[in-house]
């Protein structure tokens, strides 16, 4: 077995082999990929780093490369409803987490049977369908916000999480389905012809064959629809007002305005809102990376 | 097995009978339950979609009140265009739109495909290197236009310290403020957000290039240089069209988080894009009418690049099912 394993595994490395090319264009590899690697990581490490500053020390110049005395006050006073800012932060963060999660099921709910019938079924203007359900994408949410914006007036949802919820819903649909239909296709329709003789029906075949075996496609899924609502800033901006409602992007610039020199407290609360969406993502980066690729490679 | 008997059916073959093709409405009829599966998606992205670009259309040939009621709007016909169009704003925002859109695109499929060629060799800790490249695109825009314009900060920004302490600036660095370098400090910030996107794009095309080309090639003697141009380069056509297309439009529609915070337009206009614009005359002026208008040529431009790109998608699958 081993032998066997061993003897793929050279296979496999041998496949890959070729791609080592190294002398000069090497080099310049390296280097590139250091260059971009501090390019994309070091505003994330300033962050960090000013988010342990005293709010003093934050204002020096020039500035401390390294926080002489770090603290997590900020951290603290953000995260402890004792104090008002706290108070306020930990609302913003559970409306957030509201409105993401309701965005996230019911996205869902809608995406999955749409994506299976576009991989499977051949109903006429199928294609023509899925076209323009991607189509969404392509317009820009400002075209959007405005007509939305009456929509919502009129069914008096303006300064509520539903406006939100709803409009993330839409926007997220159209990728969701993308990336469930890529999942879709790569499970083999046998499967389900197999279970259509034993005589499932052809809903219980797609919910008992089929739904288990997409489950980290739906997952990839989820937390795709999840991050978007989670970092969406233009509707949560125009559609709700008051202070008890608003969502973690739209409060920061609250918090921005009223305090306005406190930069470490800021970048604290940047860094909270950003730790779950960074894990969650490099956690699930490799179904992730997938199926967000599939579609465009292969169509 | 063997001692099964077979019964040879010896009579004429039945003419075979090609099923009849049936009409559109009767194979639609007949598959009604298939769009039960889809209508829920479709019912959600009519109601948003369809409705609200015909109300932008409609909203864009109305003088209306800076009031959010819409009661009493005048009908002005193309009035609103051309009080855009005439506008000498109108113009410099136009200039700073494809400013802005051809640079960020071009910067972030360049550093995407290059990171998606050095990411693609095998080496240790290549997945870390990967996930920290993503950082940027996973990350909130809000986080992130916040961080930067720390980073840009006049005076205490840690660019600005940096460049002084490296002797290439004196005094401080001015760059949100600064009517000359607001856009470009902008640019940079976009780029950072998005180059990720184009590596993740351009990584999966790579994979796709087949092995045996890049070593039958490489037993014909071809230089790494020469295989790069005449056998990833091609393969990566398709991809390369989607990426490039999908950060236009996301540059020139949707982009619109990192200039809103960073500097809402400032100074005096000099960063203003188009979608900022908008934004600005809809929810700051509370001027439906004409953001409508210029929402329309938004579209517009956007709708001539969707052409392209759903061609670029149709054509694909046409390719596809030939294979």
């Amino acid at each position: 077995m081993t032998a066997i394993a061993e003897n793929q595994a050279d296979v496999r490395r041998e496949s890959r082999a070729p791609r080592r090319s190294f002398g000069h264009w090497g080099l310049v590899g390296w280097v590139y990929l250091v260059a971009l690697l501090l390019f994309a990581i070091l505003p994330m490490i300033w962050m960090v780093l000013t988010s342990v500053k005293g709010q003093f020390s934050a204002l020096q110049y020039p500035p401390q490369w390294i926080p002489q005395n770090p603290t997590l006050e900020e951290y603290r006073r953000l995260l402890s409803p004792n104090n008002d800012v706290g108070q306020e932060f930990i609302g913003y963060l559970l409306n957030s987490i509201w409105v993401s999660t309701a965005t996230t099921v019911l996205g869902l709910l809608v995406a999955v049977p749409a994506a299976y019938a576009f991989s499977r079924f051949r109903f006429p203007g199928r294609q023509f369908l899925f076209y323009a359900v991607l189509l969404r994408n392509m317009f820009p949410a400002v075209v959007f916000l405005m007509p939305l914006f009456i929509m919502m007036r009129w069914f008096g949802l303006v300064n509520t999480q539903w406006s939100l919820i709803l409009t993330y819903l839409t926007f997220g649909l159209p990728l969701s389905i993308w990336l469930l239909k890529g999942f879709y296709d790569n499970i083999p329709v046998e499967l389900e012809r197999a279970a259509r003789i034993d005589g499932a029906s052809r809903f219980k075949a797609f919910v008992l064959v089929v739904m288990p075996l997409s489950t980290p496609g739906i997952i990839a899924t989820a937390i795709y629809s999840f991050i978007l609502a989670w970092n969406e800033y233009v509707y949560a901006l125009t559609f709700v007002n008051s202070k008890s409602k608003l969502t973690l992007p739209v409060g920061l610039e609250r918090f921005f305005t009223e305090y306005a020199t406190n930069w470490p407290g800021l970048m604290a609360a940047s860094f909270i809102m950003s730790v779950p969406v960074v894990v969650l993502f490099l956690v699930l980066q490799k179904y992730f990376v997938r199926a967000l690729t599939e579609g465009a490679v292969k169509t | 097995m063997t001692t099964a008997t077979y019964q040879v059916d010896t009579r004429a073959p039945r003419p075979v009978r090609r099923p009849r093709r049936r009409s559109v409405w009767a194979e639609m009829r007949h598959r009604w339950a298939d769009y039960m599966y889809v209508l829920p998606a479709l019912a959600v992205m009519m109601a948003v979609i369809a409705y609200p670009i015909y109300y932008t259309v409609f909203l864009s040939f109305f003088k209306t009140p800076p009031s959010l009621a819409m009661d009493d709007k005048i009908f002005v016909g193309f009035e609103n265009y051309g009080r855009i169009l005439t506008n000498d704003s109108f113009w410099s925002t136009t200039w700073n739109t494809l400013i802005w859109t051809f640079f960020s695109t071009f910067f972030a499929y360049v550093l995407g495909f290059g990171a998606a060629l050095v990411i693609n060799r095998e080496f240790i800790g290549r997945g870390i290197a990967r996930g920290i490249l993503l950082i940027p695109y996973v990350i909130s825009a809000v986080a992130a236009a916040y961080v930067w314009r720390w980073i840009y900060h006049s005076d205490f920004g840690v660019l600005g310290a940096l460049l002084t302490q490296l002797g290439l600036a004196d005094g401080p660095v001015v760059l949100l403020d600064s009517v000359d370098r607001v856009l470009t400090a902008l640019i940079v910030v976009n780029v950072w957000k998005e180059f990720p996107f184009a590596m993740i794009m351009m990584l999966a095309g790579l994979q796709t290039v087949p092995d045996q080309l890049h070593r039958a090639a490489r037993v014909d003697g071809a230089s790494a240089w020469q295989r790069f141009w005449h056998i990833t380069v091609p393969h990566l056509k398709g991809v390369t069209l989607i990426t490039v297309l999908l950060l236009m439009v996301t540059n020139l529609g949707s982009a619109f988080t990192i200039p809103w915070i960073m500097t809402g337009g400032g100074p005096v206009g000099a960063s203003h894009i188009w979608i900022t614009q908008i934004y600005e005359i809809a929810f700051g002026r509370i001027r439906f009418g004409i953001a409508s208008a210029y929402s329309v040529i938004l579209f517009i431009a956007i709708m001539s690049l969707g052409v392209v790109y759903v061609r670029a998608l149709t054509g694909g699958d046409e390719r596809r099912r030939q294979e």
